[in-house]
Parts: C-alpha cells; structure tokens; sequence
C-alpha cells in the first residue's frame, strides 16, 4: 500500500480527514448562514449575493468541491463507525458512562445518527431551493428571496427545518472539538466550549430564519 | 460503619466461543474495609465449598500497580471511583443491600479466555512493534550525559504512569486503544533518548494497533475517565499528531 | 556434594574485572546453537532474556502471569541505589559495598556484594539509555534521595514508581527481542518442575495455565527469576501469585536452598484490618524520610494523634537512635514496633499499628512539597484505610513481611549447585545477608539480569560438554509423569477445607512463630503445627474443577502445598541458627539492650540445605563466610 493510502485508511488517518472535511463544512456553514440571514434584512441584497454565487464560473469547482467534502466526511464516518462496531463486537448488560472527566453526551453517542440525518436533509434542501421554482426577479437575477418566503408558509416545511437544524446543532456539539481533538490540538475544554457555542449560534441562526418567515412574514 | 450484605451478577463465560450470562450471588457479613477483590474471594470460597467452579478473575499486585484487574463494575471499568483499580475499590464505597454487576473487559482485540478474565497479550504485541528505545545492555554513556530537563522528565513519566490494564479499551465504545498507544508514544517523543526512530516506532505502534482490531478513538474520553493512573487524553492528541507528522514525512520522503 | 563458590582470587577491587577476563565466551556465530529458558519476567528475569536476546542466543522466556510487564518487581516504590556519587557526598563503590555488607549483618558473601556495587554504576546508565524516565533537577541531570539508612544520597528513583519504570524499561528491551524473534514469550505459563538429562538442568515442564496442558521446554541452561516465598506467610507485601514453587521444585530436584530463615519485615505497611485480607500493602520506607514514627507515651491512650501533645509522645527510634533516628535499617525499625506495641502501647483498631507522623515535615516545608514527595503514597492511604493524611497528619503502619534475602543457592556465577540450572534475583540467596538495605532488591535483580549472567551464562555454554537434549529425553517423560500425579492427586482428594483456608492457616503459624521475633519453643511448636497441617491438607484440602482447563484453584493448591512443605525447611533453618542476625531474631541471641547478637564464632557461614525427601530432614551443608575486606562489627545504629 503506499503511503498516501495507508495514512487515509489507518484509524487515526480517518480520524484527521474526517476533522479536516468536517472543519471545512462548518466553515462553509458559517457562510452559508451569514448569507442566508440577509433573507430576513433586504430581499435584493440577498436575490444580488445568489446572483453573484451562481454567474461565478468558479460555482462549479466550488459545488464540485462541497460534494466532495460532503460524501468524504460522510464515508469516513460510517468507515470509523462501522470500525468501532467490529472493535466492540459484544456490549456491557450493564452499560454507563464513566462521568468525572468524560466528554461522553448524548450528541457525541448519536453522531452516526444526526450525521446519516442530512443524507436525507441536504439533497431534499438542494431539490427544494437550488431546483425549486424559478422567480424572475428582472435584469436576469433569480427571486430567491420570493421562493425561500413561499416555501416557509408550509407549517410542515418550517417544522422540518426547525428539526433539522436542532439535529446539526446536536452533531456540532461534539463535533467541533473532536474535530480538532482529532487533529491533535490539546486545549480540550477550551475546543469543548467553543464548539458548543458554535452549535448553539448555527443551529439557533439557521431556525430563526423559518420561524421568522413563517411567524413574522418574509421582510422585504 | 457496618458490614452488608451484597448482591453481585458476575459475568460467567467458560471460554471465547461459549455464550456468557450473568449469574447472581449474595454474600453477607460484608466489612467496608474489605477490597472488591477480597469479597470475590469470599465469594469464591462458598462456591468451592459447595463443590462448584469458582469466579475465575486476573489479579496480581492487588496494590494498583501490576494491571492485572480487568472488571467492569455496574458499568464502569474499575467500577465507581476515580483514579482507583478494582483491587484498590473498597467496599466503604457501597451500601447494604446493593446490586453490583461484574462484566470482563469487552473488546474484539481482548477474548474471553473465561469468566472475568480476558487476553490482553494485543498490548504486548503493541509494545512489541516499537514502544522501546533500539538499545542493548553494556553500551550507555554516563547517565548524567544525556540532559533530560526536569519539565521533559515529569512529562514522561506522567505519560510512563500507565499500567496496561486495558480499562481505556474497555470503557471505550469503539474499544480503541490509542490511550494506551499514545501514552507510551508520549514517553518516549518527550525524551532525547527516544528520538531517533520516532518516526518508526509512532508508524509500527500504530499498525500493530489497527491490526489487533482495536477502533478508532471517539474523543469523548470515557479512556481518561476510568484511567486508574489517570493517563490524559492529551497524549492522543499527541499521537495524532505525532502520527501524522511521520505519515507525512513518509509520504513526502522526509522521514 | 561440597559447596564450591567459585569466588575467583585476587584482591576484591578486581575479582570480577579479572574474573570477567577469566572466563569463557560463545562467539557471536555460535550463539544462535544454544537454547536458554528464562522463568520469570521480573527485574532480572526480563533483563537477563532482553541481554541473552540481544548477544543472539534463543530464548524462551515464561512468566505465569498475562504479560511480562505485570511482574512484582513493577510494585517496588522507593528506588534504586547505585554509587554514583553524583552528590557529591562521599559515596563509592567501596562504600556501597560497605553498607551493603554491614547491613547484611555480615551473612553475605563479600565477593558477590563488592561486584554488586561496582555494577551498579551500569545499571543506572542502562536503565537512562532505556529512557526510563528518572526523576531529574531543572539542569537535566539526574535527582538522588537519600534512602532507609543510607547516610549518602545514592537512591535514584522515579517518582514513587521506581520498580513499575525499570521493570518497563526492561519489559520494553525484552518486547524488542520477541519482535526480532530472539526471545520466544510464553505467557501463564507455570513452571512446576526442571528436567535434569545427564546430570545438568537441560529444560522445565510447565503449564500452560489457559489449557491446563503440560508443556515440556528443553534447552542448555535454566535461569531461574522467580523471585522470594514471601507468601509462605500468607500476608505479605508480595502479590497473590508470587510463590516459591518453581524454585521448591528445583530444590526438590536437588538444588540447595541457602538460608530460607532470612525473611524481612518491612516497617512501613498498613496494617491488616480483619480476616479476609487478602495482601498487605508496603508504604515504600521514603516516607521515614520526613516522617516521624511515634507511640503515646501512656498505654491505653486512645485519644486521636493530633490531641496527643509532644511531650506524651514517644518518639521511640528517635530516642533509642540518636544518630540514626527514623532511619535505622528495616529490621531494627519493625522490631521495635513490634515491642511498643507488645508492650501495650500500639495505636489503632487492632493495637497493632504506631504512628508515622507528618506534622513536622508539612509545617516545614508545607503541604503542596510534601504532596510533590508522597502525594501518591497519601492516595494510596485515603483508597485503603479511608484516611487522609493531609488533614489527619499521620498514618498508622505496622510491619510486614516483605523480601526474602534466603533462596536457591547459588555460587559467584549465579549457578547453583545444580549445573545449568542459574538463579537470579529474589529467587537467590547471595547478595543480601541476612537483611536487605532499601533500594538495593532492584540493584540486585537488574544487577543479575544486565550485568552478570550474560558473561557467567556464556561461560558454562562454553565450557559444558552438554550432548543434545530434546524434549523426547526421558528425563522430560519422567518429570512430566510427576507433574500429573501431582494434579491429579490434588484434584482427588474432594475434601472439607479450601486452598485458602489452609494458606490463611500457615501464614498464622508462620507469622506468630517465625516472624520478626522466634524462639526455640516457638519454633519447634511450629514445626509440629506446619507438619500437622500439612498432612491434613493432603487429606482433607477441596480442590474443584478440572485439570485440563484454566483453574486457578488448581494453581493455587500448588503452590500452598510447597509452601507447606517449604515452610517446614525455613523453619529448621531458623531453628538451627541459635543466633539473631539481620531479618532473624532469635530471643534467646539478644544484647542487654535488646538489639540482635550475631554469634560470629559459630554461624558465621552460609546454611545450604539438601532436600531429602519429604517427611525427611534435610541435609545442612555450610559455606564458611570469610570477610578479608570489610571488617566485621556488631551492628550499631544508635
């Protein structure tokens, strides 16, 4: 085997793709909600920045990109999962956690769980944004913003979206620090706290975009 | 405080390739001061009396050093209190009446060989595949030549604390072993004596590691928790590190 | 058979240089011919397999428990002497030496104690090369502690966990050689009996202790590494598999057993608290350091430690040794706990216990230094007996049997007198008289395994005539076809009374009889007790389970049947030496104040006893002790 591939398929080479991919998602979330929040301040200014994304030739590489980084993470994941499940072939009848210094929650045991959830979540997200319904909002840019404000009317699509935000908070719990854990940073409760705000801003960010549509109207 | 009484469900299992069941006992007259270990004995004692095979169980030391100890108690490797083996566990920590579960250690990579005892010859197979400085005897300069800043010394012997119980690998739900591993990568990266081949030995660990079937670390730090030496999980971030560090230097031929 | 030493001439500084020079070697083409058994993976059982490994010879390394690491050498705490003089302070081989001889009380063979102190100097190098992690001063250099006597700073050691470090470092040197293939390691493996072939120990049976099979392993030469018959005792500061059965077992075959009176009890334990203990634990003797051992004054004082004010305190070693104080040697301090508490004075539950205070030593340097020195030992207090020491200021200790200085004997090339068959470590008698200084056992044990064996072994390959032995010899049929009749005799019996009840059994003989203080009287009634329940252990002992399986009662009813039949050897010995020397006290040989009388006239020598069969006496052989060098006193600590 040479080397590249003996350091990607070792446990800790895993580990390391799965915290570089999976930094590299929260980065791309960040934007992703920086942006999105300009949904609920100006209607044109958020119509003008989907524009601008997505004349960039660049979009393709960048898409190209995020889909790598999307089925690297997921396969590393269910690759480390499936590698600790043979590793503990057999469970406790009396099963607990070890408390004291542990960083065991309930996030961190469900991660092959909120994880699997946005193999369903992204590409119903994608279909329903990227490929729904096409408004002209003139001079050749889309009207995103009357789409995303449409789409939020539906109780049912709110509901969704409430829930799959709670789960992306409930995977970035853990999964911030770990991920640089993973990478060999030490500063583990100060990682632990970061990453637990980082949950609570993403996921709390995201949902208020649904309920503030659904609740207050769509702004603009 | 007085003695109890205790209902223990033990772990039996005649060898790997039976299935196992708990089984409850009741033992009486139970002293506080008394070690976890000794109320197996006890225990031990009335089932040889009434002609029957009793708990078999690893112990050694019975000081919490040789690592022999290798039960989960109600859950917990070494059972409810920090920094403390099974045999360093007294029975102060109970109470009358209480139902205590005693599991063997569980992991692909440490078979049953019976009851509460398990095969963790996988650790020495680790050790064997680079945890050592590549020295024979009769050829050391004067010790006092080899500097070792007192920072460094502390360090390594924070990581050199280690007994190789396995309690890591058991408390752990993917029963990794990087506590284990990383510890000793630690001792000997922090140390001038362990340098030229840390590249080598972080590799070879690491291999023999993955091929005993041991999983990849979960970061929640059940390992660290149950440590009776309380061994920290910072040195697995070290070995992350370092094991990235001599992949790289692998892959693009520096090393 | 006269017992020849083997001690070469010439003056003491250069016996072993010369001697080294002397003797044979194997080339290294050659070493690869020669088949060696090492039993035992402690400090000198794990280096001596890790060197032979690396020199190229093929070895088969067995330890009975489930890795090499887990030894009891790994429970040593305190630390590791070697003359260093890196202090500054006056020490030297020739002093080391000195100190070693005199707190031997001059029942060691001076030869043999002079090349363990200029050896040491190497050990402290190798195990640095090792990268065993030694405490050190901010410089980098290496940090020394005085240590239990020594009015030198010579002890090196890592933090309280000096034995776990070394035993790694060679664990770590032995692991290397099994990955080369140079050392075969085989794990739960028992030995319970040496093959003899043409009058030299060519191999051992053993059993695999997962299987329950019988295993036979033929090689050129035995070393025996394991370790002392502490537990003859029952409570001991040894751990629950340590046992003499592979060395009864030799002894047995005809190897001499020198000196098994020769028991230390160490001071600093906790003390037992009720029948089911199980162990004693050692408090490594550091803590006499800083610590200051105490009784109260007035018997029946029941008030707790620190409502004792001084001046209704005895602070009995310091009053009684003025110069050395806390520090006198192990025996002169567990003797003298056992009188106070005698006398009515001990502390605790069971008025079996003194105090070893820490007031003095917290107010002077404060808690978070004494924390620095003893902050594991503490913990280790508060999980055993649920004190802390930090608020309590003292813990309760009372003696405990601890090392055995007596064992297989063996001459200046660690042969004993058995050829092929070496011993190493606890497992022999030579180095330690009869008492053992603090931090010397781990001196001793990689002392043997590093520095000695390695040249003594090659020199026997070279020079044995040995014809090739295999496993098919008929000495191996033989031994093996002993071996079961053993088992099986033991599985037969179906009896009334546990493996444990009659260990529980000997060991109170043992400590009530022969423990720190022995009289005639005491002996003898011993004797008859020991004989007594031994042959009531081969009618009534209940051993379950089968032979073919993994059955740790089994091993155990092995082990308990030797000491039964060893105990009654120690107990002989200690009945035939009528003086008081070192770990043996006899009333009867005392001084006016009390102290041990050494009878230099008569006992000078050491007492290699010859297995004669059992229910028969043994056989005394002497080697007469001359000391040329070292000039022999009546010991004085005061």
């Amino acid at each position: 085997m040479s080397a590249v591939a003996t350091f990607l398929t070792s446990t800790i080479g895993r580990k390391v793709l799965m915290a570089l991919t999976g930094i590299l998602l929260i980065l791309f979330l960040v934007t992703h909600l920086a942006a999105n929040l300009l949904i609920l301040v100006d209607a044109e200014a958020y119509n003008a920045y989907s524009h601008a994304l997505i004349s960039n030739p660049l979009i393709y590489i960048a898409e190209a990109g995020l889909i790598a980084l999307f089925v690297a993470h997921f396969a590393s994941g269910i690759l480390i999962y499936a590698q600790g499940r043979a590793a503990r072939p057999s469970s406790y009848k009396d099963d607990r956690w070890a408390g004291g210094t542990s960083k065991k929650s309930f996030s961190s045991s469900t991660m092959i769980l909120s994880g699997a959830f946005f193999l369903l979540f992204v590409p119903l997200h994608v279909w329903g944004f990227k490929f729904g319904t096409y408004y002209d909002a003139g001079n050749g840019i889309r009207d995103l913003h009357r789409l995303v404000v449409e789409e939020f009317q539906n109780p049912l699509l709110v509901a969704f979206y409430v829930v799959g935000m709670a789960i992306l908070g409930l995977h970035m719990w853990h999964a911030f620090g770990s991920a640089f854990e993973s990478l060999g940073v030490t500063q583990r409760d100060t990682l632990r706290r970061t990453g637990n705000v980082i949950a609570v801003v993403l996921a709390g960010g995201f949902m208020i975009i649904p309920l503030a549509i659904f609740f207050l109207g769509g702004g603009q | 405080m007085e003695n109890m009484t205790l209902n223990l469900r033990i772990w039996r299992q005649a060898s790997d390739s039976d299935s196992g069941e708990l089984v409850d006992y009741t033992v009486r007259n139970v002293s506080p001061d008394m070690s976890f270990l000794e109320v197996l004995d006890v225990v031990n004692d009335d089932i040889v009396k009434s002609g029957n095979e009793p708990v078999a169980y690893d112990y050694d030391c019975r000081e919490g050093i040789c690592g022999s100890c290798s039960l989960v108690i109600n859950g917990v490797a070494h059972g409810p209190r920090e920094a403390t083996t099974a045999c360093q566990l007294f029975m102060r920590h109970f109470s009358d009446g209480d139902t205590i579960t005693v599991e063997p250690w569980r992991a692909k990579a440490f078979p049953v060989v019976k009851d509460l005892v398990v095969d963790r010859s996988a650790f020495d197979r680790i050790q064997a595949a680079g945890g050592y400085v590549s020295f024979d005897t009769g050829g050391a300069c004067d010790a006092n030549e080899i500097l070792v800043p007192k920072e460094a010394a502390d360090a390594a012997m924070d990581a050199a604390a280690c007994i190789g119980c396995g309690a890591c690998v058991a408390a752990c739900k993917n029963a990794s072993a990087e506590l284990f591993v990383g510890a000793k990568v630690t001792q000997f990266a922090l140390l001038p004596q362990g340098q030229g081949e840390r590249d080598r030995r972080v590799l070879a660990m690491v291999e023999q590691m993955q091929e005993e079937g041991f999983g990849p670390c979960s970061n929640e730090g059940e390992c660290q928790a149950v440590c009776p030496k309380e061994i920290s999980v910072a040195h697995i971030q070290t070995l992350h590190r370092e094991y990235t560090r001599a992949s790289m230097r692998r892959i693009f031929g520096a090393g | 058979m006269t017992l020849e030493n083997k001690v070469p001439e010439g003056p003491i500084e250069s016996k072993w240089q010369q001697h080294k020079f002397n003797m044979s070697l194997v080339a290294p083409s050659n070493r690869r011919k020669y088949d060696i058994i090492v039993v035992g993976t402690g400090l000198a059982g794990a280096s001596a397999a890790a060197s032979l490994g690396e020199m190229g010879y093929n070895v088969a390394a067995l330890t009975i428990l489930d890795s090499p690491r887990r030894a009891h050498s790994i429970a040593a705490q305190g630390g590791i002497n070697a003359a260093k003089n890196y202090k500054n302070d006056g020490d030297s081989v020739q002093r080391l030496f000195f100190d070693t001889v005199k707190g031997g009380d001059y029942r060691s063979r001076e030869a043999n104690v002079y090349r363990l102190a200029e050896v040491s100097v190497d050990i402290i190098d190798q195990c640095a090369a090792q990268g065993v992690p030694f405490a050190r001063e901010y410089g980098g250099t290496l940090a020394n502690r005085s240590f239990g006597g020594a009015q030198v700073s010579r002890t090196f050691y890592a933090r309280g966990q000096t034995g776990q470090q070394l035993l790694l470092g060679a664990y770590s040197s032995l692991m290397r050689q099994v990955d080369r293939g140079q050392v075969k390691l085989f794990s739960r493996r028992e030995m319970l009996d040496l093959v003899i072939a043409d009058g030299a120990a060519r191999g051992i049976i053993a059993r695999n202790l997962v299987t329950g099979e019988l295993e036979r392993y033929a090689a050129h030469t035995v070393l025996l590494c394991t370790g002392g018959y502490g537990n003859v005792y029952y409570l001991s500061t040894n751990a629950g598999n340590s046992n003499v059965t592979a060395a009864w077992r030799c002894a047995k075959r005809g190897a001499y057993m020198a000196n098994p009176c020769y028991v230390q009890i160490h001071p600093t334990c906790i003390p037992q608290s009720d029948e089911f203990q199980a162990k004693l634990t050692l408090m490594s003797e550091s803590l006499r350091n800083d610590g200051r051992v105490w009784v109260p004054a007035q018997k029946g004082d029941s008030r707790p430690p620190q409502q004792i004010p001084e001046s209704e305190r005895d602070y009995f070693l310091e009053r009684k040794y003025p110069s050395f104080g806390n520090l006198v040697p192990r025996d002169v301090a567990s003797r003298n706990a056992k009188a106070v508490c005698d006398d009515g004075r001990g502390v605790g539950a069971t008025g079996r216990a003194v105090y070893l205070d820490f007031s003095d030593a917290i107010e002077r340097f404060g808690a978070k230094v004494i924390a620095e020195r003893y902050g594991n030992l503490f913990q280790m207090y508060e999980r055993i007996t649920g004190t802390d020491v930090y608020t309590e200021k003292a813990m309760q200790i009372y003696p405990a049997v601890h090392y055995v200085m007596g064992g297989l004997w063996v001459d200046y090339n660690l042969m004993s007198n058995l050829p092929g068959l070496h011993v190493l470590g606890e497992a022999n008698f030579s180095d330690h008289g009869a008492n053992r200084l603090g931090a010397s056992a781990l001196m001793q044990g990689l002392a043997d395994g590093y520095f000695v064996a390695p040249y003594t072994v090659a020199d026997y390959l070279a020079n044995a005539k040995l014809d090739p032995v295999d496993t098919d010899h008929p000495a191996f049929d033989e031994a093996e076809r002993d071996t079961t009749a053993r088992v099986d005799k033991l599985l037969a019996i179906n009896g009334s009374k546990t493996v444990l009840e009659f260990h529980r059994d000997l060991g109170k003989i043992m400590w009530n009889k022969v423990g720190m203080s022995r009289t005639e009287a005491g002996l003898k009634e011993a004797l008859g007790e020991v004989r007594t329940l031994r042959d009531e252990f081969w009618r009534d002992v209940k051993v379950v389970g089968k032979a073919a399986d993994f059955n740790k009662e089994l091993e155990r009813a092995g082990r308990v049947a030797d000491f039964l039949e060893f105990a009654e050897m120690l107990i002989l010995d200690a009945l035939h030496r009528k003086e008081s020397c070192g770990g043996h006290f006899r009333e009867e040989s005392q001084t006016d104040e009390g102290e041990a009388q050494r009878d230099d006239q008569n006992y000078s020598y050491v007492a290699a006893w010859e297995f004669q069969g059992e229910g028969k006496e043994p056989t005394l052989h002497k080697e007469p002790l001359s000391f040329d060098f070292a000039q022999v006193k009546q010991r004085s600590y005061k």
